[in-house]
């Protein structure tokens, strides 16, 4: 299929987050904040992660910051978890960019499993409640990324390169499949996600295309063997490159649960 | 699940340990390892001048989220975030009076705007703020001390005669003059540091500093 619907619409959000973010630098006063909390047309938005952070390393509890953390995380819950990662966040971007760069320069291959994601998760809550400080929101590319777009920092954007380099030498995609805590804690909230990537086995053709688009293959791949009915990992992202890929059209999105079992 | 499947799932009990636990593991302690230790002290990097209704630094710095809403909140742009520099306070709000104090709006957007609770909502008089304490740092430079009718401080005070008043004395140099001096009261500062921003001299010689703790001692009088 030449006509790429899905991944034209995710630009077009992901690059709609980032005029977002941007538009309190032109004037508008729609979007206040950034990822970690912002405030979209009145409606508070909070960062889950961020918000735990609060509680673990300061005690201080805002009711409402909570709740409108579990806005967000219900929201995301609803479009499959790290729907986040792949249509929202701009270090994302960013690393589908260095993806592209892979293809032009002889490219690093480490591997580092999936679930190391949920480990970070692990070490960000002990490390935040030990030193009393939001460590991720200290060391964060995201919140490196939106201050830079939506202040002046510089500075950040030197950490950023730094990824990007990584990324383009050492492995692909390194910090969004394997590493990055935000996306660990949206993983778990996908396993359980409704809005899911639907499956026919009589339609493949066994060709491959979407193994090699998908950013997290390892999960693909296994649930396409197996032959079952919606791919049920938290770590798919919900990005439609494999939907939009495929030329026989086995791979749709769908909303709900299959009975059938299948790995995740 | 078919015998053939089941046969591709199984995965050794070796294999598990070193690419399911002990890889992730060791990369998440090596990670910690690295960064735990330039986790330093709240107060280490000397006193950085936050937005109004803050907490305590140490507190502070672990309630901030480092969103950003409280500088694009303040009307007067007064706020900025910290840079890499600043360590473990990247991305926190601060205030450099000199360059631009806090004007103290009376509905304080910049606490109505901060979602985490680092700026206390609890904190609704501008009166009751307490950002710093303002110091006259070089009494020697002081124009005022030195005998001369500056005050600019005091007429600048959003607290006039409250947070700085001016205590005239008798000026022993000449002889026959008053010495009309600026005196901050820390009961009564809130440090905004609009006294360090309108400071004539070209080094200002009031600047606002970390609130000293009260002390208890036998002292009393």
């Amino acid at each position: 299929m030449n006509f790429r619907r899905w991944t034209i619409i995710r630009r077009l959000v992901q690059v709609g987050v980032l005029c977002l973010i941007a538009s309190p630098l032109a004037g508008f006063s729609f979007f206040q904040g950034s990822l970690a909390a912002g405030e979209l047309l009145g409606i508070p938005l909070a960062d889950p992660l961020a918000a735990l952070q609060v509680v673990l390393a300061s005690g201080v509890v805002a009711s409402a910051f909570l709740l409108s953390a579990l806005g967000v995380t219900l929201f995301y819950w609803l479009l499959g978890g790290r729907f986040f990662c792949g249509w929202v966040c701009p270090v994302y971007l960013l690393t589908e960019l260095g993806d592209k760069l892979r293809l032009l320069i002889p490219a690093g291959k480490l591997e580092i499993p999936l679930k190391t994601k949920g480990w970070m998760l692990l070490a960000v809550a002990c490390i935040t409640a030990l030193s009393g400080v939001p460590f991720f929101e200290i060391v964060s590319p995201i919140g490196m990324t939106t201050r830079a777009i939506a202040f002046d920092g510089r500075s950040a954007l030197l950490c950023l390169a730094g990824l990007l380099l990584v990324e383009v030498t050492l492995a692909r995609r390194l910090w969004c499949r394997s590493l990055c805590p935000l996306g660990g804690f949206y993983a778990l909230v996908g396993r359980v996600a409704p809005l899911r990537l639907r499956f026919q086995p009589a339609r493949c053709s066994s060709c491959g295309d979407c193994s090699r688009v998908c950013p997290v293959a390892e999960v693909l791949v296994p649930s396409l063997d197996h032959g079952t009915e919606q791919i049920r990992s938290g770590d798919c992202t919900r990005c439609g490159r494999c939907v939009d890929c495929c030329p026989e059209g086995a791979l749709t999105y769908c909303f709900g649960y299959s009975d059938q079992g299948g790995p995740r | 699940m078919s015998g053939a499947e089941e046969e591709t799932k199984r995965v050794s009990r070796r294999h598990f340990l070193k690419g399911s636990l002990a890889l992730p593991l060791a990369l998440t302690v090596a990670g910690g390892l690295l960064t735990v230790p330039s986790l330093r002290r709240a107060d280490a990097r000397g006193f950085y001048l936050r937005p109004p209704g803050a907490l305590a630094e140490k507190c502070f710095l672990g309630a901030c989220i480092r969103c950003g809403k409280c500088v694009q909140a303040c009307p007067y742009r007064a706020i900025r975030l910290a840079e890499t520099d600043a360590g473990v306070a990247i991305g926190t709000p601060f205030i450099i009076a000199r360059e631009e104090p806090c004007q103290l709006c009376t509905d304080l957007p910049c606490i109505k705007s901060c979602p985490s609770g680092a700026l206390d909502k609890g904190v609704t008089e501008v009166e009751k703020v307490r950002m710093g304490t303002a110091v006259i740092i070089d009494r020697e430079n002081c124009l005022s001390i030195r005998g001369l009718r500056c005050e600019v401080c005091y007429r600048n005070c959003p607290l006039i005669d409250r947070a700085i008043t001016i205590e005239p004395r008798h000026n022993p140099r000449t002889g026959v003059h008053t010495i009309m001096e600026p005196v901050v009261h820390r009961d009564k500062c809130v440090g905004c540091g609009i006294c360090e921003k309108s400071c004539v001299r070209e080094q200002p010689v009031i600047v606002v500093q970390r609130t000293p703790l009260p002390q208890q001692d036998a002292y009393e009088f």
